[in-house]
């Protein structure tokens, strides 16, 4: 009899060890799921700034320096590697469309230009299509980050050696950088 | 508490069931009374088992449990089946048009929130051409899922708010009470256009009255199912929207603005204002707090959903009366309209009224014009109060030819972009050949601009049809016979009539290509009419007294 019990107590603890294994699987999957919509937005933005800018340069002779930033910032953002660089680079980038946008407002002949309006609705789209995924992504890896951390979760994560994902956001020391450096533009 | 969307829609909503038993037990009670009737009015029956209640016998109460279920199961799925497309059918949404500025944009949002809820669900966003301000969600059991929103709210919310309108219904389709509810609608929907094709021919067939009866006894029912739909449901979505956009200033502006228009009362019909984000039927429920009207409404005050998204964003309902936005007033715009132009031959002329601006044929957006004689000159194009002026006349820069032409002309029709669509215009008379369906977004984007021009012509041609209509009816006469306009699509007669009772205003419209054709500044007219509301009832009256 008590061999029965302990047969039923070990399948018991064999069968909650696969449901909070099969758990974990499926928010680290989730969490992958979700990075590659954000890198997909990321591409998406990355095709769509060089039309902007090339649509708008007639028009804005006199804003070279500001398509100029768009440029190098894109630039900078599509030869980033590791998640860290990246989200600042992004950062940096939507820093730089959004004076672009601020400027384009002074040149009321632009609204008119149907072709121009039509690239910053998809433009203005997918910003915050990247920020909407990047929201999700990060909730997400919230979740797993607190699953990791709580016990029992955090026996098994630990037996089968799950990693933590890392949040999408750029770091205290990225962040300081662009602000100052286009500080110092602005006063040029 | 769910943690993600894709959580939300892993758990569906257990109320479903809740639905399921409600419908069993009405057609249990249905096919009760049904074999009650049966056994009372065939003598035979009640005899040969010396009884006049079937209930005592179990093996009768199993049958007809039986049947009830059955039935109650076949009207689950074949509603759950068809809710989404009965919807769409009854208020006439149609797929946003790509070629469509605003649409686009809506298309895009659509995207973005299904991003933003990490795409648990595919969702279709759809448009429902009215002026009407509101916005309803809809799904079925096949799993799929429409947001509907009216030309009337698209054209009048800004980009954020629009996504946060969406937000809020996404949340309805992905917590799975819009199924819910779009199943409570689509069970009786069924009885009610039944009842509807029922009462046109029971004046011919007075024996289908008993039908009818059953019918409306069962629509009836739907009463009951409104108190199954619990108000929280709204408050739930109003947070929900806020998760998935984060911006709770947007949609209490958004439903600040619902709640001032007209959410399409009388066009959206009975049994769908569940569905919708502000309920288009006028009850003292909705706006009132206790268990009874807590059972009896559908929606929750739109005030205290308001309050709580301001509060929310930690602001006061002041910045909702500060963002709303000012409307030109046609009177003060009248009184500061005194203008000088510089003519030609660079001479100041003046001063001239807008109208009176409006009649010179040199007059451009090129022109210069002053406020004040010898003042600041400005050109026309930059003082807002002049584009309205040049509605009618400003070409298009790059105007693309049509295959049709002008029925008056009969010069070929240029395409135009118009209030974010396109119009086919005569460049030479400057008549508008105009799509039915791209009418209603036209008029919605109305951006309030009326030259006085337009205003007083207004005026003026209603009371004189508004004097031929009275006059016509007294002597009982038929239309007025003139020649007809020739539709450019299909070459065949267009007929002359209003565009509605309460807008007098003549247009053309073909019945085969739903087309309509506005004869010069008849577009612009129009615009002001709805605008303004301008009906001149006071003129009627004294027209058909004098």
């Amino acid at each position: 009899m008590a061999g029965l019990v302990l047969i039923a107590a070990i399948a018991l603890f064999f069968l909650w060890m696969v449901f909070i294994y099969n758990r974990l699987v499926r928010l680290r999957n989730d969490v992958r799921s979700a990075w590659s919509q954000i890198d997909v937005q990321l591409k998406r933005r990355h095709d769509l700034i060089p039309n902007l800018v090339a649509a708008v340069k007639g028009y804005m002779a006199f804003e070279r320096e500001t398509l100029q930033k768009v440029a190098e910032a894109r630039a900078r953002a599509v030869g980033a590697a590791g998640l860290r660089e990246k989200a600042a680079t992004e950062d940096r980038l939507t820093d730089a469309v959004g004076s672009l946008f601020m400027v384009m407002e002074n040149y009321p002949v632009l609204k008119s230009n149907e072709n121009v309006m039509q690239l910053q609705e998809e433009l203005v789209s997918t910003e915050n299509r990247i920020s909407f995924a990047r929201q999700f992504y990060n909730d997400l890896v919230a979740n797993l980050m607190t699953k990791l951390g709580v016990f029992p979760d955090n026996l098994i994560a630990s037996l089968f050696s799950f990693q933590g994902a890392e949040y999408f956001s750029a770091g205290e020391e990225d962040r300081a950088l662009p602000s100052a450096g286009l500080g110092a533009g602005k006063n040029d | 508490m769910p943690l993600t969307f894709i959580d939300i829609e892993r758990q569906k909503s257990w109320r479903i069931s809740l639905l399921f038993l409600f419908l069993t037990a009405l057609y249990f009670i249905f096919a009760f009374i049904v074999a009650q009737m049966v056994v009372c009015f065939i003598p035979g029956f009640s005899v040969v088992h010396g009884s006049l209640l079937v209930v005592k016998d179990l093996r009768y109460l199993a049958v007809i449990g039986f049947s009830a279920l059955c039935i109650a199961s076949a009207h689950f799925v074949a509603s759950g089946l068809i809710a989404v497309r009965q919807v769409v059918e009854q208020i006439g949404a149609k797929d946003p048009d790509p070629e469509d500025g605003i649409h686009r944009q809506l298309m895009n949002i659509n995207e973005e929130i299904q991003i933003a809820s990490g795409r648990a669900k595919r969702i279709r966003c759809m448009v429902i051409p009215t002026l009407s301000a509101n916005a309803l969600a809809v799904a079925d059991l096949r799993g799929g899922a429409v947001i509907a929103i009216t030309e009337g709210l698209l054209s009048r919310l800004t980009r954020p708010q629009i996504e946060a309108v969406m937000a809020h219904e996404a949340y309805h389709v992905l917590s799975g009470d819009c199924l819910e509810t779009s199943l409570a609608t689509s069970f009786f929907g069924m009885y009610a256009s039944a009842l509807d094709g029922l009462r046109a021919g029971l004046a011919e067939e007075p024996r289908a009255l008993p039908v009818a009866a059953v019918f409306w006894l069962l629509v009836q029912f739907e009463t009951v199912v409104t108190m199954f739909i619990s108000r929280e449901r709204e408050y739930r979505a109003d947070a929900g929207a806020v998760r998935i956009t984060r911006n709770p200033l947007a949609l209490a502006e958004a439903l600040d603005i619902i709640a001032k228009r007209w959410s399409g009362t009388g066009l959206i019909s009975d049994g769908l204002e569940m569905l919708c984000i502000s309920s288009p039927r006028i009850s003292d429920h909705d706006e009132a707090e206790g268990w009874w009207d807590d059972l009896m409404s559908t929606h929750p005050p739109i005030r205290r959903r308001i309050g709580l998204l301001l509060g929310m964003a930690h602001v006061s309902a002041s910045v909702l009366a500060k963002k709303e936005m000012p409307k030109p007033p046609a009177q003060a715009e009248r009184q500061e309209s005194l203008l000088y132009a510089l003519d030609p031959d660079n001479v100041w002329l003046g001063p001239f009224s807008i109208a009176e601006l409006a009649t010179f044929p040199w007059f451009s957006p090129k022109t210069w014009i002053s406020r004040e004689a010898g003042g600041k000159a400005e050109r026309a194009a930059d003082l807002p109060a002049l584009n309205g002026a040049f509605a009618s006349s400003s070409p298009g820069t790059a105007a693309e030819q049509s295959e049709m032409s002008c029925p008056a002309c009969r010069r070929p029709l240029a395409k135009l972009p118009y209030e974010k669509t396109t119009i086919h215009r005569c460049m030479f008379c400057g008549g508008t050949l105009v799509d039915n369906d791209k009418l209603q977004r036209m008029l919605a984007r109305n951006d309030g601009e009326c030259s006085e021009r337009a205003l007083s012509l207004v005026r003026a041609v209603i009371a004189d049809n508004q004097r031929s209509l009275a006059i016509r009816n007294l002597r009982q006469l038929d239309r007025r016979k003139e020649q007809p306009v020739q539709c450019p699509k299909c070459g065949r007669p267009m007929f002359r009539t209003f565009y509605s009772y309460a807008y007098l205003l003549e247009i053309d419209k073909c019945g085969i290509c739903g087309v309509t054709w506005f004869d010069p500044e008849e577009l612009e007219m129009l615009r002001c009419i709805i605008e303004n509301r301008v009906t001149g009832a006071g003129s009627l009256s004294t027209d058909t007294t004098a």
